[in-house]
């Protein structure tokens, strides 16, 4: 009799224990789901139903830009909310970014095109160095090979830097060329993340321009 | 009886506890494509060295599929290098690396330009010198992922590699 109250005392310990586990368990699939949606907040890649390819969801899609004021290559401060009644293409880029380099001529046709209508592309490099603010030698660098792609590209808008800093508003900047089409109410219409087409960035143009 | 029944009854409810908590968790929020590691080390964990003498290591490493990095040498001046180091003071000193040659590569999206890169496996051939005794040594690899339409910022990935210097 007191063997059995010993063994009965021992598997109830077992499953309280186990039901403990469980408990805990639980508790932090809850905090990573949690975690899990407040990351959500990044943009991601999501499998395009009709089979083509991922498409990029922005979660600023809807919603006004982030502000910002970032330095041009000639070290003046340029501002976001300057370009306020235009629609504009934030386009995140990178000197060491093949596709990036392929995309840019596109983007200076389709802003000489529309800057008529009330249209302008910034873009905004994106190093991914996260050059420190103290880094004289870093900055100066990133400056002149901006300055020299700007040049060799022929590019007639503002080209800034420090687009690392805009990562946390702009959903992450996992990948280059990124681009954000903004309405002239200030309003992000489109997102691409990629290499996508002349005909893809005009359509979005358009909707940022409200055609 | 009576106790029996509330014995199995209390049974019952734990394990509908313990069985619920396990499949908590599948109707929470379903997670999308994101980045994948561009590039992982694969061995060897621990080498054996003569210490003090200049020793050959072979350190494997595989880029993801559908994506590749630049190689040592990549055809132009503006596109990030793929560099293996070791931190000074750690009691391993990397002496020289020799990288292999790389594949040359077009992207259907720009078949004019030629990249040099790694994809798939690759190995990179350290000459490292090792103190006597055991080292945890933090190496780093630095570089630069792109697949066919987009490119990742530069990494730098630790290598851990456990050193005994003999």
């Amino acid at each position: 009799m007191k063997r059995n109250t010993v063994v009965l005392g021992a598997v109830l310990l077992i499953l309280a224990i186990f039901a403990w586990a469980g408990w805990a368990n639980w508790e932090y699939r809850q905090q990573a789901a949690e975690k899990l949606l407040a990351n959500q907040a990044k943009g991601e890649l999501v499998p395009d139903t009709a089979g083509g390819p991922a498409r990029y969801v922005s979660p600023l899609a809807g919603k006004p830009a982030p502000d910002f004021t970032l330095e041009d290559v000639k070290g003046r401060k340029v501002a976001l909310s300057s370009f306020k009644g235009k629609a504009v293409l934030l386009n995140f880029w990178a000197t060491w970014c093949g596709p990036c380099k392929l995309e840019t001529p596109w983007l200076v046709e389709l802003r000489n095109k529309y800057a008529g209508q009330g249209f302008e592309v910034v873009g905004i490099s994106t190093e991914g160095e996260d050059l420190k603010p103290g880094d004289k030698v870093g900055w100066a660098k990133d400056r002149e090979a901006v300055t020299k792609f700007a040049a060799d590209m022929k590019v007639p808008y503002p080209m800034l830097l420090g687009g690392d800093s805009l990562s946390q508003p702009y959903g992450g900047l996992d990948a280059m060329p990124t681009s954000f089409f903004v309405n002239k109410n200030g309003v992000v219409v489109a997102a691409q993340m990629g290499l996508t087409s002349e005909a893809e960035i005009e359509a979005n143009i358009k909707k940022a321009l409200g055609e | 009886m009576k106790r029996r029944i509330g014995f199995m009854a209390a049974l019952a409810l734990l394990f509908a506890g313990i069985a619920q908590a396990q499949f908590i968790g599948n109707g929470g929020p379903q997670q999308a494509l994101g980045r994948t590691q561009a590039v992982e080390y694969l061995f060897p964990e621990q080498v054996s060295v003569p210490a003090g003498k200049p020793t050959r290591v072979l350190l494997h490493f595989r880029v993801a599929p559908g994506l590749h990095i630049n190689s040592h040498t990549p055809r132009e001046e503006f596109l990030i290098p793929t560099v293996f180091s070791i931190p000074e003071g750690k009691g391993v000193r990397l002496e020289a690396a020799s990288y292999p040659a790389g594949t040359d590569i077009a992207l259907p999206v720009d078949p004019k330009t030629r990249l040099n890169v790694y994809t798939g496996e690759f190995v990179i051939e350290a000459r490292i010198v090792a103190e006597p005794g055991n080292h945890l040594v933090e190496a780093k690899l630095r570089f630069q992922a792109c697949d066919q339409r987009e490119c990742m910022p530069p990494k730098t990935i630790p290598v851990a590699i456990d050193v005994a210097g003999k």
